[in-house]
């Protein structure tokens, strides 16, 4: 049987689904959008009221906006098994964000590129498959 | 300071960076405690207020009396029930609580006062103080730690956030690999006459350039490496300061600079940005610039002399734009043409060798700058003093992660 796949941290994106997307605030008077969630607007502008906060899912696809390839292994408790060298990026959304991310790939990224959020495994347990969410550059 | 004393350096002291396993952060900020207090002629007794930079890792060494690291020192130091406080801002520590230390002797609070830090840093990236991989097995929310998020969930260490910021640089204004390696050639010649750096060596373009990648495009030699240190700085009002010092720098100007909303960049320890119209890149050390030039009365072209935060080569090319008003990709041609070499430039950046050469020590980062300032505009640097002799205004800036800075310019008061 297929191992369960837990995200390694829970309520960060739509989960279990199809189409994963990430879990933003946002703010119904001003418009900002927060990732990961927030119970106040950080407008410093706006009001300090909960109530004006809603949970959004981000458009899950996006442009890259630079990325690295890290080839040092950090200490815990950062967990990849195997450990290989791997991507980081920002990514632009359609919201106005700008996104934090591992990539799928460390092979042909590009400044520029379309992207689309999914997940990948960072390591498992005899019960679970450890993910998170990563960033996939789109053939076009 | 308008309606305020003006306040002068009158003291300082240095442990040299590197790594020291054999003694405890106290221990070394007892050493340069004491060196300040025989350089500004001064007793410990004479210290009406105290400021200690707080140690961030207790995860690692420490514990709480290092959190906590004024009363510990005093243990040491013996007690005189001054007022002391403790403070982390990151990197950008040692800066901050020199400013607490000026506006207490600045408002009337105290003649005198200290700002101590000592730090124990060396060890590979910094990362988060929760350390299990497993989320779930604490009773608190890992959900709401965002240095942990970014940590575990995208594998951004610091130098990945630098390179990332960096390769867009390389993108909109075309920053070469030639012009990283230089940033880190042209600042270790400051550290070969400089007893408290750590790497005493000149680093040729074709090593740094041969060094492996950590975070491509950045490479080993272009990172600071991460250091124990401890320094000390004594100020006193002007008045004061002129009869213990035959060379008091005034503290022209200090401050601490945080971000603005809407700043596109995602700052290290966040995991998004929400970038707005108008607001540029590092709104912190921006917003840290202004403050000191507009405090001064004085601008880029009064600056004599710069310690800035060469974290890494791409560190020293945004900052060496940040503090001068420099235009993105200006800071290139500047680096290449040598009018910034630290030591035989005419406007002498980093004399000491930075950041790059003596490795970061956290909360004590910001004070090494400001003694190195003071040692060059004194003219006590002796072999690595810089071959120009006008130095009246001297720039520091310190870079923190999360959004903390601080900035500060001394002038000649002699």
């Amino acid at each position: 049987m297929a191992k369960k796949q837990v995200p390694i941290i829970e309520g960060l994106f739509t989960w279990p689904s199809d189409r994963p997307q990430l879990l933003a605030s946002k703010c119904k008077k001003c418009g900002a959008y927060f990732f990961p969630k927030v119970p106040y607007c950080g407008n410093p502008d706006c009001a300090k009221d909960k109530a004006n906060m809603e949970v959004v899912p981000l458009s899950n696809t996006g442009t890259m906006y630079t990325f690295t390839i890290h080839t040092a292994q950090p200490a815990l408790p950062f967990r990849m098994e195997p450990f290989t060298p791997y991507g980081v990026a920002m990514v632009d959304v359609a919201e106005g964000m700008r996104v934090l991310g591992m990539t799928t790939t460390t092979e042909g990224l590009k400044i520029g590129q379309q992207v689309q959020m999914t997940v990948g495994k960072l390591y498992e347990d005899a019960d679970n498959e450890y993910i998170t969410w990563m960033w996939k550059p789109v053939e076009k | 300071m308008k309606a305020m004393r003006e306040v002068a350096i009158v003291g300082i002291g240095q442990h040299p960076w590197g790594q020291f396993p054999e003694k405890n952060m106290q221990e070394m900020g007892v050493e340069c405690t004491v060196d300040a207090l025989k350089d500004a002629n001064m007793s410990w007794r004479d210290i009406q207020s105290a400021a200690y930079g707080a140690y961030m890792w207790i995860a690692d060494r420490g514990g709480v009396p290092s959190l906590l690291m004024g009363t510990s020192i005093a243990r040491m130091m013996g007690e005189t029930g001054i007022p002391m406080v403790n403070c982390v801002n990151a990197c950008a520590s040692g800066q901050a609580i020199l400013r607490e230390a000026v506006l207490a002797v600045a408002s009337g609070h105290a003649d005198t006062a200290i700002a101590v830090a000592a730090d124990k840093s060396a060890g590979g990236f910094f990362r988060p103080q929760l350390r299990d991989p497993s989320p779930s097995k604490f009773d608190r929310g890992a959900e709401n730690d965002t240095d942990y998020i970014r940590f575990c969930m995208t594998g951004e260490t610091n130098p990945a956030y630098w390179a990332m910021e960096l390769r867009r640089r390389m993108y909109d204004v075309g920053t070469t690999d030639e012009v990283l390696a230089m940033a880190k050639h042209i600042t270790s010649q400051g550290a070969v006459n400089n007893p408290y750096a750590r790497y005493r060596k000149v680093f040729t373009i074709e090593e740094i350039k041969a060094s492996k990648y950590i975070a491509d495009p950045l490479r080993l030699f272009e990172i600071c490496a991460t250091s124990d240190g401890a320094a000390a700085v004594i100020v006193t009002t002007l008045d004061n300061a002129k009869k213990h010092n035959k060379k008091p720098l005034l503290v022209k100007a200090i401050t601490i600079g945080t971000p603005t909303f809407g700043d596109p960049t995602i700052r290290l320890t966040f995991c998004s940005a929400y970038p707005r119209p108008g607001v540029l890149d590092l709104s912190e050390s921006r917003n840290a610039i202004n403050v000191i030039y507009k405090i001064s009365g004085l601008q880029p072209a009064d600056i004599d002399i710069i310690e800035l935060p060469d974290n890494s080569s791409w560190h020293y090319l945004v900052y060496l734009e940040c503090i001068l008003g420099l235009k993105a990709g200006e800071a290139d041609k500047m680096l290449m043409s040598g009018k910034v070499h630290p030591i035989t430039g005419e406007l002498p950046v980093c004399s000491g060798g930075g950041v790059a050469a003596q490795g970061e020590a956290v909360v004590a980062q910001g004070l090494s700058q400001v003694c190195q300032l003071v040692r060059q505009m004194r003219g006590e640097a002796g072999d690595g003093q810089v071959k120009k002799t006008k130095l009246v205004n001297g720039l520091a800036q310190t870079y923190g992660y999360a959004g903390n800075n601080a900035a500060c310019i001394l002038s000649k008061a002699w």
